[in-house]
C-alpha cells in the first residue's frame, strides 16, 4: 500500500450543543478508496459526514489532499468535498440540466454577471452521460421518480468535480436495481486518479459489497478500521450487539 | 417558446398595463393624448388643441404617480415572495411571516391614534414609523430565532414570525378599540391603498426596488442552491447563516418600504412567483426579472379594477388581490395535486 491519504482525520470531536457525538476520533482514507462508516444508529456516522461537509462545527485536524479544512472558506471547501445528503429535495420548478448545473456553484465567482463557462457546460454534460440521465435533462426535477431523482443528484454531485464524495445513505428508499446503478456510477468514479469516497450505509451488506475499507465507529470513536476483507467478525458482532454473520447467513441462505 | 421571447411578451404586457391605468378613470386619455402631455411636460411641445390643459395634471400628477406606484409595490412584494419562498423551502412561505406586515400595521396604528405629526417628515412620518417598525419586527424574529436555535432553522423561524405577529396585531386591536375614531383610518390601512398618489412615493420606492431587486439578483445562485434543501447548500460551500440574514435583511426593507406607503396587499407574493415559475422554471435568473414585470402589471390591473368598478368609491386594494388571489391559489392546489 503506497497510495496518498487524500483525507486525514485526527483528534475530531463534534457534537449538538454541550452533547459530543464524535470523540477523539482518528483515520486516513486513500486515493482510490471506497471507504464506509459502519455502526449502530446513533452512533454518530451521519454527525461525522455533516461536520466534514461543513454543516457542523467541529474540532481537530483535518487535511483534503493536504491542505488543512479548517478556516477554509466554504467554497474553497466545497470544491474538495462534495456531500450527497440523504436531505435533499426537489420542490420548485427546474430542469435535471439546470439541477445539475447547480453543482458548478463552487466554481462560479458569485457575481451578479458570472456567467456559464464551457468548462461548467463539459462538466456538466459528462456527469449527465455518466449517471445516465442525459436523456432527462429537459425534465422538470419535481416529476422524476425516487430512482432518476437520486441520480440527478448523484450528477449534480459529479458536475462539482470534487475530490472526496460523502454520501449518507445515498441508496435509502430505492430499489435493487437503482442501489446497484448508483453504487456502480461512483465506483467508476472512485477509480479515477486521486479520488474517493466515504459512504454511511443503513445496509451493512450493501456497504460491505460497495466498499473495500471500513470504519466501526463505537459512541463515537473508532472501534476498528481497516480493509473489509480483513474484518474481525467479532467485533461487528459486539457493535450491532448481535451475532450479524450468523443472522446474514440465515437471511440469504433461506433463498440461495 | 424561448425565455427571450416570454420576457418580451412580458415588457409588453407592463407597458400595455401602465398605458391603459393612465389611461383609464373619470376621464379616457388615449395613448396618443398621453404621449402628447408628456412631450408637452417634457420638451414643451405644445399641446394639441383637443386636450384640456388639466389633462396634464390629471395624467402626470394623479394617475402616472399611482400608477407606477402600483406597478413598483407589485414589482417589490413579488421579488420579495419569491425570495422568501427559495429562502424557506416553501412555495407558500410569504415575507409577511415574518412580520413585516404587523410590525408595520401597528406602527402605523401609533401614529393615527396619537395623531402624531411631524414639521420635518410631513405626509412622510406614517411611511417612515411604520417602516421602522416593520424592520424592528424583523429583527426581532430573527434574533429570537437565533436565541432559540442556532442553526434558525426555518420552522423556528416561521413560528417565531407567527407569535409575533399575532402579539402585534394584538396591539394594534387594542389600540383600535380604544379609540373607535380612528378604527377605521387603521382598517383601511390594513387593506391597503394607492391613493397617497404622489411623486415623492415613487420617488422612494423606485430606488429601493431596483437596488433591492439587483442585490437579490447577485444572489441567485445561492438561492437555487439553496432550494434543493440547506444542509446541501452549506456542503455545496453557501455560507448559510450569513446569506440567509442578509437576504432576508433585504426583504423587510423593501417589503416594509412597501407596506409603508400602501399599507398590506396580500396575495400579490404568493400568486406571481407561481405562475413565473410555471411559465420560466424555478431559475431565480429569469424568475426575479420575470416576477418584477409580472408583479407590477398585476398590481396596475388590479389597481385599476379598484378605482374603476364602484365610481365614486374605491375598493381597497387588498380586498380585490385577496378576492382574485385565494380562489386562483386554491385552483392551481388542487390541479397541482390532481397532476401528481
Amino acid at each position: 500500500m503506497n497510495k496518498t491519504a487524500l483525507l486525514t482525520v485526527e483528534h475530531f470531536y463534534c457534537g449538538y450543543g454541550n452533547t459530543q457525538v464524535i470523540k477523539d476520533l482518528s483515520f486516513q482514507v486513500k486515493a482510490g478508496e471506497r471507504f464506509c462508516i459502519l455502526g449502530p444508529n446513533g452512533c454518530g456516522k451521519t454527525t461525522l459526514l455533516r461536520a466534514l461537509a461543513g454543516v457542523l462545527s467541529w474540532q481537530g485536524n483535518v487535511e483534503a489532499d493536504g491542505l488543512t479544512l479548517h478556516m477554509m472558506p466554504p467554497k474553497q471547501r466545497a470544491k474538495r468535498i462534495a456531500l450527497m445528503s440523504q436531505f435533499s429535495q426537489a420542490a420548485f420548478d427546474y430542469t435535471v440540466y439546470e439541477a445539475v448545473m447547480l453543482g458548478r456553484y463552487t466554481h462560479r465567482s458569485g457575481s451578479l454577471f458570472s456567467v456559464e463557462t464551457s468548462a461548467d457546460r463539459e462538466a456538466v454534460e459528462d456527469a449527465l452521460r455518466r449517471t445516465g440521465v442525459w436523456e432527462l435533462r429537459e425534465r422538470s426535477v419535481t416529476k422524476l421518480s425516487g430512482g432518476q431523482l437520486q441520480r440527478v443528484f448523484l450528477a449534480r454531485t459529479f458536475a462539482q468535480e470534487p475530490q472526496i464524495i460523502l454520501l449518507d445513505e445515498p441508496a435509502n428508499h430505492l430499489d435493487l436495481r437503482c442501489q446497484a446503478e448508483l453504487l456502480e456510477s461512483l465506483r467508476e468514479w472512485t477509480a479515477a486518479r486521486n479520488r474517493c469516497v466515504v459512504g454511511v450505509f443503513h445496509d451493512i451488506s450493501l456497504a460491505l459489497a460497495f466498499a473495500d475499507t471500513a470504519l466501526l465507529l463505537e459512541d463515537g470513536r473508532a472501534l476498528a478500521c481497516g480493509p473489509v476483507g480483513e474484518l474481525d467478525g467479532r467485533l461487528l458482532d459486539r457493535l450491532y450487539g448481535m451475532d450479524v454473520h450468523r443472522y446474514m447467513k440465515k437471511m440469504y441462505g433461506r433463498w440461495m | 417558446m424561448g425565455t427571450g421571447m416570454k420576457i418580451g411578451l412580458l415588457l409588453l404586457t407592463a407597458f400595455l398595463a401602465i398605458l391603459l391605468g393612465v389611461g383609464t378613470g373619470s376621464v379616457y386619455v388615449s395613448p396618443g393624448d398621453i404621449w402628447s402631455i408628456m412631450a408637452e411636460r417634457m420638451f414643451a411641445i405644445p399641446l394639441p388643441d383637443h386636450i384640456p390643459t388639466s389633462y396634464s395634471v390629471m395624467v402626470l400628477d394623479m394617475r402616472l404617480p399611482r400608477v407606477l406606484l402600483a406597478f413598483l409595490t407589485g414589482a417589490a412584494l413579488a421579488l420579495c415572495g419569491a425570495v422568501m419562498q427559495s429562502l424557506l423551502q416553501n412555495p407558500l412561505a410569504s415575507p409577511f411571516g415574518l412580520g413585516v406586515s404587523s410590525g408595520a400595521g401597528l406602527g402605523a396604528a401609533l401614529v393615527i391614534v396619537l395623531g402624531l405629526s411631524s414639521a420635518g417628515l410631513g405626509t412622510f412620518l406614517l411611511p417612515v414609523v411604520s417602516l421602522g417598525f416593520a424592520l424592528a419586527a424583523v429583527f426581532m424574529v430573527l434574533f429570537l430565532s437565533a436565541k432559540l436555535d442556532r442553526g434558525m432553522s426555518n420552522v423556528t423561524v416561521i413560528l417565531v414570525g407567527m407569535v409575533l405577529s399575532l402579539f402585534c396585531n394584538a396591539v394594534m386591536s387594542l389600540l383600535a378599540t380604544g379609540s373607535p375614531t380612528y378604527a377605521q383610518r387603521i382598517q383601511l390601512w390594513q387593506l391597503g391603498s394607492f391613493s397617497m398618489r404622489e411623486w415623492s412615493a415613487v420617488g422612494v420606492l423606485f430606488p429601493a426596488t431596483v437596488v433591492v431587486g439587483l442585490y437579490f439578483l447577485r444572489y441567485a445562485g445561492e438561492l437555487d442552491v439553496m432550494t434543493f434543501g440547506e444542509e446541501q447548500a452549506q456542503a455545496m460551500g453557501v455560507d448559510l447563516r450569513k446569506v440567509k440574514g442578509r437576504l432576508m435583511t433585504a426583504v423587510a426593507v423593501l417589503t416594509g418600504t412597501a407596506v409603508a406607503f400602501v399599507g398590506i396587499i396580500g396575495f400579490v407574493d404568493l400568486i406571481v412567483p407561481h405562475i413565473v415559475r410555471r411559465l420560466f422554471g424555478a431559475a431565480h435568473r429569469r424568475a426575479l426579472p420575470a416576477c418584477a414585470l409580472l408583479g407590477g402589471s398585476f398590481l396596475v390591473l388590479c389597481d385599476l379594477a379598484a378605482r374603476t368598478l364602484t365610481p365614486p368609491h374605491e375598493i381597497p386594494i387588498g380586498s380585490i388581490t385577496a378576492l382574485l388571489g385565494a380562489p386562483f391559489f386554491l385552483y392551481l392546489f388542487f390541479a397541482g395535486r390532481r397532476e401528481s
